[in-house]
C-alpha cells in the first residue's frame, strides 16, 4: 500500500508578463494521507486546492515551480523520470475528475476510454483484449451502470452516469490512492448521494486511500475522516472532520460551514450567512402579499422526440404573489427549466394551459411579448456564460433598455440598477469587462441588467450554483433585499434545498414534470408529506459525522 | 449550399429536448428507433442495472433519416444551381451568334437560321424548358465553338481536372493538417513560427503568379520539367514511360495549387487544436499515463479534426476554382481550360454545362462533409 505525503509544498506559477510577476498558488502546505485513510480538502476557487492535488501526479503545467516534497510511497516525485511518473499515474494513484463536465473525450466511446487505462498499466494482469474488455464490463457493473453503456459516447449519458464512468475508470488499475476533484459538483442531491456513497464504499472495501477536494464542506464531511481547509494557498485548519465542521476554530471555517445551511436550523431561515449582507433600506420591509402576479394553471408542455411525444411539464398549477420568493426544486430532468421558460413565454405550451400575468393571459404576439418581458426578467446560472466577454458592464446593463426602446435617463437607470445590485460605487464598474470581475460581481451585473427594466418578477435558473460558497450568501441576501426593498417577486429554479430554506417563502417540489408538493417553506421542508420530498431532504449532506459512510 | 451543421447538443441543459427534435426534419423519419442503438440491450444485461436515470439524454436518430435529409438538401441546392446556370449566363454581355457572324461574312437570313438552329429565337421560357429536359436526359446541348456535344466535351476534359485537383487536394490537406497539429502542439516554438509564416507567405501569393514563376524557373531556365500540357504526344498510353511523363507534367501545376491553399488547412487545424489543448479530457488522458504523443494523437487531434473537416471540404471547392487559373497557365487540358475558352465565346451551352458540373462537384463535396462529420462526431448522430 502506498501513502501520500505533501511536505512543506509551495507551488508558484511563473507569469510571462513582468507586471503580474509570479503567482503563488500554494505555500507551505504539509498534509499526510496514510494508506487507507480518507482526507478532504475544502476551499473556494483560488485557494490552491486543485493545484495541490495536481502536484500529486506531477500534472502541473511547465510554468509551475514546486518547492518542498511530494512523496508517494516514500519516493519523491521530483526525482522520478518521465517514464517512471507515467507508470505511477493511474496504476498507483488515479484521479476522478469532475466527469459531469468535460473530463471525458467527447468523440470516443466511454468503454474504450476505460480500456485505454488498462492497456497502459495492467497488461500483465489483463493480458488480452478480451480480458480487458471483460474487466471493463465488470467495472461498469461495480459502479451500477448497465453494460450496454460501454458503447455510449459521453453526450449520451447524464451527469451522474458520466461521473460513474469516471469512477470506474479510476478503479480500473486497482490503484492505492484515488484523488477525487469535485466529484459531485453540478450534480443534484439525489445523484450526489448515490455517487458519494458508491465511491465511499468502493474505496472502503478495497482499502484505497481517498483524497477528495470540494468547495462544499458538507459533502466532504459526509465521506472523509479528516478535513483540511485551504485559503489563498495556505492551510487554515486541519483535523478530524467532525471537529472541523462542528467546532471550527477558525473564523473562515465557520464561514464555509455556514454557507450551506442546515435545513431546519432556525438561525439560517430567511438569513443566508454572509459577511456582506445586502442592505435593507426600507423601515418596513415588504413581505409576501396576496396579490398574484404570475400564474400558471394546468400547464402542460410536450416535446416531440424520436420516441414520440414526451410531456416535460404535466398539469402544473403555480401562483407567484407580489414580494414572494418561490423556489422550484427538483432533480435535473424534472422539467423545472422548461417550466421557467414557459412562464417567460419562451416555450410553446400545450393547448389548454393557462398562463397569466397580473390577471391577463400571457401574450403570444412578438410585440406584446416584448412589453411583457420588460416586466419579467430572467437570470441564468452561469454569469460568465451569460455576459458577452467583449462588452463593458455599462453595455451589458443598458442592452435591455435599448431593446425596450427606453431612451430617457439611460445613464441614471444603469447606475440605479447597478446600485440596486449592490455593485457600488457603480461608476467605477461601468467600463469593466467581465473578465476583470469576480464571479460574484459578474452575477451582480447580470442581475443589474434585469433590474434596469424595473421588472415585477425575476425568474432565476440556479443563480448561485456556479458561485463560491462565500459569494453564494451575498447573492442570496441580495435577492432577499430586492424583495424587501422593491417588492420584487422571484421564482428561483434550483436543485439546492438549502437555498429554499435560506430565502424562499414558498417551495414547489417537482418530479418528472409534476409538482408533488407545494406550500410554505417552513411546513414543506420541516414536515414533508410526499415521499419524494423526504428523499430529497434525506439526500442533502449534513455537516460532520460522515453520514454517508456510516449509514450504509 | 448546405454546410455541415454544427448543432452541438447543449451539455448543460438536457431538459430542453428541442435540440434533439430537429425542426428541419424534411425527410421522412420513418427510420425511427429501428437503428437507434442498443435499446434492446436491457433484456440481455445483468440484473444490477442502476436506477432508471431520468436525466439521460434521448437517443439519436437513424442514419437513414439523416442521409435522406442531407440528400434532400443537396437536391435543393442542385435545383437552384441548374436554374441559376441558365439565367446567369443569359445576362453575359455579347451575342454568341453575332460573334460567330463576325468571324465569317453571313447574310441576315443565315444569321436567323443559325439562331433558330441554336434555339435562340424561341422565347426564354421555352429555351429554359428545353434546357431542363436536356439536363434530365443527360443532353447538355451542343457547344457553339467546338461543334460537339457538351456532355462529350466535359467527359473528355473532366479526367485531367480530377487528376490535378484530387492530387493537389490530398497533398494540401495532408500537409496542412500535419503541419497544423504539430504547430499547435509546439506553439510558439521555432517550428511553429517557421511553418505558420511560410504557409502564410504562400497563401498571399496569387496562384497564376506563382505558376508563372515556377514555369519560368523549372520549365524555362532549368528545363527540368515540361512547361505545359499533360502528356508528350506519341507515347503509348498507360505505358510506364507515359505514366512517368504525366507525373512530370503534374508536378508544377500541383505544386502551385498546393502552395497556395495548404495554409488555410494549417491555420484551421492549428487554431482548433489550440482550442482543444486546455480541455479537461486531455488532463484525464495525461493522468492515465499516456505519453504526450499519445495524448495528441488519440485524444486531441480527433477532436480538433471536427471543425477542420468543415473548412477542408468547403475549400475543396476553392481548389477547383483555383484549377481554372492553373490549367490556363500550364495549358492543362481540363475543365478549367474548357471554361476559360467557353467564357471567351460566350459559348452558352458549354458554360452552362461546366457550371453545372463544377457546382455538382461542390455540392457532392458538401454532402460528403456532412457524412464524414457524422462519422467523426458522435454528437451529430443525435440530430
Amino acid at each position: 500500500m502506498t501513502d501520500l505525503r505533501f511536505d512543506d509544498v509551495s507551488i508558484t506559477y511563473r507569469s510571462s508578463s513582468a507586471t503580474r510577476g509570479d503567482v503563488i498558488a500554494v505555500s507551505g502546505v504539509s498534509l499526510d494521507l496514510p494508506s487507507g485513510a480518507t482526507l478532504g480538502i475544502a476551499g473556494e476557487s483560488g485557494s490552491g486546492k486543485s493545484t495541490l492535488i495536481m502536484s500529486a501526479l506531477r500534472l502541473l503545467p511547465k510554468s509551475a515551480r514546486l518547492d518542498g516534497q511530494v512523496l508517494l510511497g516514500g519516493k519523491d516525485l521530483k526525482e522520478l523520470s518521465f517514464g517512471q511518473i507515467r507508470a505511477v499515474r493511474w496504476a498507483q494513484a488515479s484521479i476522478v475528475f469532475q466527469g459531469a463536465l468535460h473530463s471525458l473525450n467527447p468523440v470516443r466511446e466511454v468503454g474504450g476510454q476505460i480500456i485505454e487505462a488498462l492497456e497502459h498499466h495492467a497488461k500483465d494482469t489483463w493480458t488480452s483484449p478480451e480480458k480487458r474488455k471483460a474487466r471493463m464490463l465488470e467495472l461498469l457493473t461495480e459502479v451500477d451502470l448497465d453494460r450496454s453503456k460501454a458503447a455510449a459516447y459521453p453526450h449520451e449519458l447524464s451527469g451522474g452516469q458520466k461521473q460513474r464512468i469516471m469512477i470506474a475508470m479510476a478503479l480500473a488499475c486497482e490503484p492505492d490512492i484515488i484523488i477525487a476533484d469535485e466529484p459531485t459538483t453540478a450534480l443534484d442531491v439525489i445523484v450526489q448521494k448515490q455517487i458519494l456513497s458508491g465511491l465511499a464504499s468502493l474505496v472502503a472495501e478495497r482499502g484505497i486511500s481517498l483524497l477528495m477536494i470540494s468547495h462544499d464542506l458538507a459533502v466532504l464531511s459526509s465521506v472523509c475522516e479528516n478535513l483540511a481547509i485551504m485559503r489563498h494557498g495556505r492551510l487554515v485548519e486541519y483535523g478530524p472532520s467532525d471537529r472541523v465542521c462542528l467546532e471550527p476554530a477558525e473564523e473562515y471555517t465557520k464561514q464555509l460551514a455556514g454557507a450551506f445551511p442546515q435545513i431546519g436550523d432556525p438561525e439560517s431561515r430567511m438569513n443566508p450567512r454572509t459577511l456582506k449582507p445586502a442592505e435593507v433600506t426600507r423601515a418596513q420591509p415588504l413581505t409576501m402579499s396576496d396579490e398574484v402576479v404570475l400564474e400558471a394553471k394546468n400547464l402542460n408542455v410536450s416535446f416531440d422526440t424520436r420516441q414520440g411525444r414526451e410531456r416535460a411539464v404535466r398539469g402544473v398549477d403555480l401562483a407567484l404573489r407580489r414580494a414572494e420568493i418561490l423556489a422550484v426544486v427538483g432533480q435535473s430532468g424534472s422539467g423545472k427549466t422548461t417550466l421557467a421558460r414557459s412562464l417567460l413565454g419562451l416555450q410553446e405550451v400545450d393547448p389548454g394551459s393557462q398562463l397569466s400575468f397580473q390577471g391577463q393571459a400571457l401574450p403570444r404576439k412578438a410585440k406584446a411579448l416584448r412589453t411583457f418581458r420588460r416586466q419579467v426578467q430572467m437570470i441564468l446560472q452561469d454569469p460568465s456564460g451569460s455576459l458577452n466577454p467583449k462588452r463593458s458592464v455599462y453595455e451589458a446593463v443598458v442592452e435591455g433598455l435599448r431593446v425596450q426602446k427606453i431612451k430617457d435617463r439611460e445613464y441614471e437607470r444603469v447606475i440605479g440598477a447597478l446600485e440596486a445590485a449592490e455593485l457600488t460605487p457603480a461608476a467605477d464598474y461601468l467600463e469593466s469587462i467581465p473578465q476583470e470581475l469576480s464571479g460574484g460581481q459578474r452575477q451582480r451585473v447580470v442581475i443589474a441588467g434585469a433590474l434596469a427594466l424595473d421588472p415585477q418578477v425575476l425568474i432565476a435558473d440556479e443563480p448561485v450554483a456556479s458561485l463560491d460558497a462565500s459569494v453564494r450568501g451575498e447573492i442570496l441576501s441580495l435577492f432577499l433585499a430586492l424583495k424587501k426593498n422593491l417588492g420584487m417577486s422571484a421564482l428561483i429554479i434550483t436543485h439546492d434545498l438549502g437555498l429554499a430554506w435560506n430565502i424562499a417563502d414558498t417551495v414547489a417540489v417537482m418530479r418528472k414534470g409534476e409538482i408533488v408538493e407545494y406550500g410554505e417553506v417552513d411546513s414543506v421542508l420541516a414536515d414533508p408529506q410526499h415521499e419524494y420530498t423526504k428523499e430529497l431532504l434525506a439526500a442533502v449532506p449534513r455537516l460532520g459525522s460522515q453520514s454517508l459512510v456510516r449509514n450504509e | 449550399m448546405s454546410t455541415p451543421t454544427h448543432d452541438h447538443p447543449q451539455p448543460t441543459d438536457p431538459e430542453n429536448p428541442e435540440t434533439a427534435s430537429a425542426p428541419e426534419s424534411g425527410g421522412p423519419s420513418s427510420g425511427g428507433s429501428a437503428a437507434g442503438g442498443p435499446s434492446s440491450g436491457a433484456s440481455g444485461g445483468p440484473a444490477s442495472i442502476g436506477p432508471a436515470d431520468m436525466d439521460e439524454p434521448p437517443k439519436g436518430g437513424s442514419f437513414l433519416g439523416y442521409l435522406l435529409r442531407k440528400l434532400g438538401g443537396a437536391a435543393v441546392s442542385m435545383i437552384l444551381v441548374v436554374v441559376l446556370g441558365f439565367f446567369a449566363f443569359r445576362m453575359l454581355p455579347g451575342d454568341p451568334v453575332l460573334k460567330i457572324a463576325k468571324e465569317r461574312p453571313m447574310s441576315p437570313a443565315q444569321i436567323a437560321e443559325l439562331r433558330s438552329q441554336y434555339g435562340l429565337d424561341k422565347p426564354v421560357i421555352v429555351q429554359f424548358w428545353d434546357y431542363l429536359v436536356g439536363i434530365l436526359t443527360g443532353d447538355l446541348g451542343e457547344s457553339y465553338v467546338y461543334r460537339k456535344s457538351v456532355a462529350a466535351l466535359i467527359g473528355e476534359y473532366i479526367g485531367p481536372t480530377l487528376l490535378l485537383t484530387a492530387t493537389a487536394a490530398v497533398i494540401a490537406i495532408a500537409l496542412g493538417l500535419w503541419l497544423g497539429q504539430l504547430s499547435a502542439w509546439r506553439r510558439n516554438s521555432l517550428f511553429d513560427k517557421l511553418a505558420s509564416s511560410t504557409s502564410l507567405v504562400f497563401w498571399s501569393v496569387p496562384t497564376f503568379w506563382l505558376g508563372l514563376i515556377l514555369l519560368m524557373i523549372f520549365g524555362g531556365t532549368l528545363q527540368w520539367l515540361p512547361t505545359g500540357g499533360m502528356v508528350t504526344p506519341g507515347l503509348e498510353p498507360w505505358s510506364f514511360a507515359a505514366v512517368i511523363d504525366v507525373i512530370r507534367h503534374l508536378i508544377l501545376p500541383v505544386v502551385s495549387l498546393v502552395a497556395v491553399v495548404y495554409a488555410q488547412f494549417l491555420m484551421v487545424m492549428r487554431a482548433s487544436l489550440l482550442e482543444e489543448m486546455n480541455e479537461d479530457y486531455l488532463t484525464t488522458a495525461r493522468a492515465k499515463g499516456l505519453t504526450e504523443d499519445e495524448v495528441r494523437r488519440r485524444h486531441a487531434v480527433p477532436n480538433a479534426l471536427l471543425p477542420t473537416v468543415t473548412v477542408v471540404f468547403l475549400h475543396i471547392g476553392g481548389l477547383i476554382a483555383g484549377a481554372v487559373t492553373v490549367e490556363a497557365v500550364f495549358s492543362w487540358p481540363g475543365l478549367g481550360k474548357l471554361t476559360f475558352e467557353a467564357i471567351r465565346g460566350p459559348d452558352l451551352p458549354l458554360l452552362q454545362g461546366t457550371f453545372v458540373v463544377f457546382s455538382a462537384i461542390i455540392i457532392v463535396m458538401n454532402l460528403a462533409a456532412d457524412l464524414v462529420y457524422r462519422w467523426l462526431d458522435p454528437r451529430i448522430r443525435r440530430a
